[in-house]
Formats: structure tokens, C-alpha cells, sequence
């Protein structure tokens, strides 16, 4: 190819990119946080003034933080696994490497934020409100370690040259499952710290 | 390489640059403080519309023709339309 | 039978035969006490051959999964069972404690039990299923170590495979949660908390992983289908087990003293235990469907696809339907909850057993591949006595249970628990008459074993390949 790709991941016809095994994961994932999206909305239904009513106290700003390094996050990787087709895997891992780093921003800025609600006694048990946004960040902040983890396999591998331009399926599988976790937290966002 | 004389900027970085934009109006509307069924479906809308966008060109499945797209694309659209629906009914 | 060790698992198959046999007495017994309260008694009160039924079953199903293991993972491994003197120790043990502590029930009060095997210096009994004296709770735990050192080291000696890993990280589980079942806090919702931690992990948890490599292998046996493809559906079946199940333990944590948001997570986890059934059963048939041979053995073909059948009807959508708070606050202990565990345990476990044996028994009797014609045959009618009549059972238990939900809970002049049962008596005789049809399809089942012994072995058309 005499350009950049013009897509850093392509799917090959019918198969996504990478492993399809980590295909299933990820509509199993997509699965229980939709049904969890689904039941805050209904819930909100019955409880709209609780749920108003608190979701002013929470944290927007980190929120966008939060938000805008998972994208960032999710750019990186795109990045990165464009290098590594371009056979450029050092650059690839620089890449890698700030979309781990923009991933651990993430868990930073949330604990900072469970921190906070905790100190002025708020927890899982407080409301029907607090129950769904300490559910829903949580179990999602589960799966950005998870995919954190996966990235970091992924760069070691890369590290030791594990990965080369024509071969890089276990990058786009970690990749794969990495972009989930972002988009997942895209509908979160809105969800449940602004729409009212 | 091409024969352009400015750098050629990826598709991807114009998603992300979109991305960030959307993200940053969602969080404008959080900060006005604005409420009501409308302005809800607008941010829901966009935010399904990112996601789309992270389906399509980072996920890589804009050139899936397959079963996988549809995948994204439902799972956008059903808890999208069920969370809508639930908007709906709180503000009756 | 590749393994001369694999025939180790002839007598604990022919032991969960035997108690089984066991099992569906007592319930039949109990099954009559629900409309003649007076049989029986004083001799055996429903309490206890509730006890034996439910005990029974549970040993049944665990010396079918020792007797499978031994089969499954000599052969899957490549290499002979670690210690066959010890896997025949222990079935001895294990059986002379069974019944020894299935007599100590019969025969003696059960405050008088509890004295006589010392339940004071730690006390276990008392809760259900977990009946057992403390002692033969150590029993199982000393039996359940020796098996799965046993097999560890079979399977760490020889050739890992993905079947093999999965069952043995299944029994391992097994093992791990029933110690949870010496961990008994004096308060009572911690009590029956982690009484699930023994239970629900057990049957929606670690159970699955066992039945879901038991039916891989069978399939792998019997279809000839590549073992690359059923290995990958297991993985997907088992992450979905887990994925759905761990969390979904809390849709026991509804109304037992737990915090309300037990009521979300429960709701919301175990409203998708049904995938993994579902999963099953699609690749169960599709194995089947894409084929490369046909096994002369149809009996375990045939039981292979009814139980992920019965498995996704009973334990997939009838848990479904009682799995979600708002209709568990009305049907909770009712006898929807008998109605789906019986389907539930039957579909998956018991017949996940009875697949193992209909495909390994012949083979350790010296056969090729199967029985003979006329032996399955009877097999195969055993299969749908017991089957078809299980189903009959669940179904007259879903409508005694939403009449009972109906009249003693959810109307507005609800009725004492005592005028309902009365009202509901029909459906309780309609269920022990299926009962006793199931009697009939498990006596011709072990008759099975009998016929056609000398005949030769079934023979089927070669599949033409394409």
C-alpha cells in the first residue's frame, strides 16, 4: 500500500477484526450492560425526582475527563495498531503505551470520585439512584481494568516483537474488546450524569 | 505516499476530533442544566451516534458486511430505543 | 475402551443407578404424603424422605460425575488413571458412608443423630441439603480430595485438553464450594447466604462447567465433528455460565435480609442464566447436524440432545420465569420452584449422567461402539417414559403453583396455606401419577442393560460424505 491505511483495523469480509472468540465476549458484555442501561431508565421512571435530585450532585467535570481519555484511550490504540500495519511496531508502542496510560487516568479520576461520595457517606445503599450509578461505574470500571489488562499483554508481546505488519490478530482482539469498554461508557455518560 | 503536500490527516483522527466535540456539547448541555424529553433524546442520539462511529472506524467494522455490524447497530439502537421509551414514560 | 483404568467407572455408574432408583421411591412416598398426610407416618415423616430424596439425588448425581470423570479423562488425556486402587477405595467409602448416613436418617430421630455422630464439636446440620452429619460431610470432603488428586494427576501427567481442563476446573469448584457447607454463622441471614455460596454455585456455577465438557465429549465421540469447533462452543458456553451466573446468585438474595440492590442484580444477572442452556442446545444439534459419521450408538445421541433440551425447558425457561424479583415476591417457595427444580435437575444432571453411561457402559462391557439394537431400543424408550413424563410432572406442579401464587398471595382475600394445598390436591395426584410413569421408564432403563446382551452390536449406514 503506498498510504497510510486508511483504516488502522479492517475486517476481512464477514470476520471483525481479531479473534472471534473475543467477539462473543463482547456481545455478552454488550448483553448485560444493555439490560443494566435499560433498568436504570425504567427505574428512573418510577423515581424521577430521586434521580434528578441526585444526579446534580455528581461530578460532571470528571465525568468529561473521564470521557474524553477513553476516547483518547481508544484513539491511541487505533494508532497504535495502524503503526504496527505500517511495520512501524516502536511507534505502535508508544502508541500503546498512552492509551494505557490515558486508561489509567481513567481509573484515577473515578476513584478520585468514589473517594469523594464516600467521604461525605454516600455509598451503594444510600438511594435507589446511588445504587444504579455505584453499579453501573463500578462493574464498567471492572471491565477497564480488565481491558487494561489485555492491553497490557498485548504491549508486552508487542515489546518482545511478538507482532508484525502482516500478523497483529492479538492486537486488534485486545483492541476490539477495548473499543467495547469506551463505547459502553459513551452511553453511560450521558445516561447517567446528564440526561434529566 | 501520496502526492499531497500537507500531511494527510487520518480518518481516525477526524472521528476523535469529532468524538471530542460531541463529548465536550453532551457535557455543555449537563452544565446548562437543561432538562426535558427533547434535549434528552438529542444527547441520547448523539451519544448513539459516537457509538457508531467507534463501531464503524475503530472497531474496524465499517468494511464488515456481516452479522457483526448488525451487532453494534442493534445494540445501539433496542437499549437506545428501550432507554428513550423510558424517558418518554417519566415525563407523562 | 481405550484405558484398562477407565473401567473404574462401572461400579460408581451402576452405585448412581442404584440410587437413583432410591431417589424416586422416597419421592413417590412424598409424593403421596402430599394428599394422604397420614402414610407412613409415623415410620417415615415427610421430613425424612424428603431428607433421603434430596440426599440421595445429590450422591446419585455426584458418584455419576466421579464415575464420568474417570471414563472422560483417562481417555481425554492419553494415559492411564492415576491410582485405580484409590478410585475404588473411595467408591467403597463413599457408598458405605451414603448409605450408612441415609439408614442414620431412617432409623433414628434426627436430634438423636446429631448427638450420636457429635454434630456439638461443629456444628453442620440442620440445613437443607446439607442434612449430612458433620462426619460424613468430612467423609465427602476426604472422598472429593482423594478424586480430584486422582484425576489432577492423571490429567498433569498426560495431555491437556480443553475438555478435560474445563472438568476438572469444574469439579475442583465442586469441591471448593461444598466447603462452604461447614461454614455456618449463628445469624441467619449470613446463614443462608452463604448456604448458596454451596448450592447456587453448585448448580448454576461450577455444575454447568461439568456438564458442559461431559456433553463436548460425547459429542466429539459420537458426531466425529472436528474437536477444534465443539472446544471453542465450550468456552463460550461456560464463560456465559459464569459471566451470568456468579452475580446472578443473587436472585436467592431477594427476601432473605440482604440489601435491596440484591433485587437489581439478581433480576438482572440471572434474567440471562438462560444463555448458556440456550447455547447448548443449539450446539448440541448443530454437532449433530454437521456430523461426519453416524455413531451406531443412538441411545447416547439420543440422550445427549435431550438433555440440552430438557436442560434449556428446565433449569433455562422455567428458572426464567420465577427469576425476576416482582414475580419472585408472589412465587417464592411455591410450587413453581418445585416445578422448575425437578425439571432442572432432571434435564441437566440427571441426564447428563445417564448420557455418560448409555455412551460408556458398552464400551466397558466389551463392545465396539454400542449396545445392540434391541438393547437400545429399550434404552430408548426409558428415554422418553422418563422424559416425557417429567415434563407432565413440571407442568401439573406450574399449575398447583400458579393457583397457589394466585390464591394464597396474590389476591385480594388470600387463603392460609393449608386451604390452598386442599384446593390444589388434583394436580398433586396427576403428578405422582406421572411420577410412578417415570418409575416405569427408569425400571425399564436399568432393564435395558439386560436385554439383547448376546445379540450383536447395532450397525448404521455409513454417512455419505459429501
Amino acid at each position: 500500500m503506498s498510504e497510510p491505511a486508511a483504516q488502522a483495523v479492517i475486517g476481512e469480509h464477514d470476520r471483525p477484526p481479531g479473534d472471534l472468540a473475543i467477539w462473543i465476549f463482547i456481545c455478552a458484555e454488550l448483553l448485560v450492560f444493555a439490560v443494566f442501561f435499560a433498568s436504570y431508565a425504567f427505574a428512573r421512571a418510577s423515581h424521577v425526582e430521586l434521580f434528578n435530585q441526585w444526579q446534580q450532585t455528581l461530578n460532571r467535570d470528571y465525568a468529561l475527563l473521564n470521557t474524553l481519555a477513553l476516547i483518547t484511550s481508544s484513539y491511541f490504540v487505533v494508532r497504535a495498531i495502524a503503526a504496527v500495519r505500517e511495520n512501524r511496531p516502536d511507534t505502535g508502542l508508544r502508541w500503546l503505551l498512552g492509551a494505557l496510560a490515558m486508561g489509567a487516568l481513567f481509573l484515577a479520576v473515578k476513584s478520585m470520585e468514589y473517594a469523594e461520595h464516600y467521604s461525605h457517606g454516600i455509598n451503594l445503599r444510600s438511594n435507589l439512584f446511588f445504587m444504579f450509578y455505584f453499579s453501573l461505574t463500578f462493574f464498567h470500571f471492572m471491565h477497564v481494568l480488565m481491558g487494561m489488562l489485555i492491553l497490557g499483554v498485548n504491549a508486552a508481546i508487542l515489546r518482545k516483537g511478538g507482532y508484525t505488519a502482516e500478523n497483529h490478530r492479538g492486537m486488534e482482539t485486545g483492541g476490539s474488546y477495548w473499543h467495547m469498554v469506551d463505547m459502553v461508557w459513551l452511553i453511560l455518560f450521558p445516561l447517567v450524569y446528564v440526561m434529566r | 505516499m501520496n502526492d499531497r503536500s500537507f500531511p494527510m490527516i487520518r480518518p481516525c483522527t477526524w472521528v476523535y476530533l469529532l468524538l471530542m466535540a460531541l463529548t465536550f456539547f453532551t457535557w455543555l448541555v449537563g452544565m446548562s442544566g437543561m432538562s426535558g424529553f427533547g434535549i434528552s433524546m438529542l444527547v441520547l442520539g448523539l451519544s448513539l451516534l459516537k457509538g457508531q462511529l467507534i463501531g464503524d472506524y475503530y472497531m474496524g467494522l465499517k468494511r464488515v458486511t456481516s452479522f457483526w455490524r448488525w451487532v453494534i447497530v442493534i445494540w445501539l439502537l433496542l437499549p437506545g430505543s428501550l432507554i428513550g421509551l423510558a424517558f418518554y414514560l417519566s415525563y407523562s | 475402551m481405550k484405558y484398562q483404568s477407565q473401567a473404574v467407572a462401572k461400579p460408581y455408574f451402576i452405585a448412581a443407578i442404584g440410587l437413583f432408583v432410591g431417589q424416586i421411591i422416597f419421592g413417590l412416598i412424598m409424593g403421596l404424603q402430599y394428599v394422604w398426610g397420614d402414610f407412613l407416618f409415623p415410620e417415615i415423616p415427610f421430613n425424612v424422605a424428603r431428607m433421603v430424596h434430596t440426599n440421595l439425588l445429590i450422591v446419585w448425581i455426584l458418584f455419576g460425575f466421579m464415575g464420568a470423570a474417570y471414563y472422560l479423562i483417562p481417555e481425554e488425556t492419553e494415559n492411564e488413571l492415576w491410582s485405580p486402587k484409590l478410585a475404588l477405595a473411595m467408591f467403597w467409602i463413599f457408598l458405605v458412608a451414603g448409605a450408612l448416613t441415609i439408614l442414620g436418617y431412617l432409623l433414628v430421630p434426627y436430634a438423636r443423630l446429631a448427638e450420636l455422630t457429635m454434630n456439638e464439636l461443629l456444628p453442620t446440620m440442620g440445613r437443607e441439603f446439607l442434612e449430612q452429619p458433620t462426619i460424613t460431610k468430612i467423609g465427602i470432603v476426604v472422598v472429593a480430595l482423594s478424586f480430584l488428586l486422582n484425576i489432577g494427576m492423571t490429567l498433569l501427567k498426560g495431555r491437556k485438553t480443553v475438555v478435560s481442563l474445563v472438568m476438572v476446573i469444574g469439579l475442583t469448584g465442586l469441591a471448593v464450594f461444598f466447603l462452604f457447607a461447614f461454614y455456618n454463622p449463628d445469624n441467619l441471614v449470613r446463614d443462608k447466604f452463604y448456604w448458596w455460596w454451596v448450592v447456587h454455585l453448585w448448580v448454576e456455577g461450577v455444575w454447568e462447567l461439568i456438564l458442559g465438557s461431559i456433553l463436548a465429549f460425547v459429542l466429539i465421540k459420537t458426531t466425529g465433528v472436528d474437536r477444534e469447533v465443539i472446544e471453542k462452543w465450550l468456552y463460550v458456553i461456560i464463560a456465559m455460565t459464569l459471566i451470568t451466573g456468579i452475580i446472578g446468585t443473587g436472585h436467592h438474595y431477594y427476601w432473605i435480609g440482604t440489601p435491596e440492590y440484591w433485587q437489581w442484580w439478581g433480576s438482572i444477572f440471572s434474567a440471562m442464566e438462560p444463555i448458556p442452556f440456550f447455547m447448548m442446545t443449539i450446539f448440541a444439534f448443530n454437532m449433530v447436524n454437521k456430523r461426519r459419521r453416524n455413531h451406531p450408538n443412538q441411545a447416547a445421541v439420543l440422550w445427549a440432545l435431550g438433555t440440552a433440551v430438557m436442560a434449556f425447558l428446565g433449569a433455562g425457561v422455567w428458572g426464567f420465569m420465577h427469576t425476576l424479583s416482582p414475580v419472585n415476591y408472589y412465587t417464592h417457595g411455591t410450587q413453581i420452584t418445585a416445578a422448575h427444580g425437578h425439571m432442572a435437575f432432571y434435564g441437566a444432571y440427571a441426564m447428563i449422567v445417564l448420557t455418560m453411561i448409555s455412551y460408556s457402559m458398552p464400551l466397558m462391557n466389551g463392545r465396539k461402539a454400542a449396545n445392540s439394537n434391541k438393547s437400545q431400543v429399550v434404552e430408548m424408550w426409558a428415554f422418553w417414559l422418563m422424559t416425557v413424563s417429567m415434563v407432565f410432572i413440571t407442568l401439573f406442579l406450574t399449575g398447583a403453583g400458579i393457583l397457589q401464587t394466585w390464591m394464597q398471595r396474590y389476591t385480594d382475600t388470600p387463603m392460609s396455606f393449608m386451604e390452598a394445598q386442599d384446593k390444589i390436591a388434583l394436580f398433586y395426584w396427576m403428578r405422582e401419577f406421572a411420577g410412578l410413569v417415570f418409575l416405569v421408564g427408569l425400571v425399564l432403563y436399568i432393564v435395558s442393560f439386560f436385554v439383547g446382551r448376546n445379540d450383536p452390536e447395532a450397525v448404521v449406514e455409513e454417512k455419505a460424505t459429501a
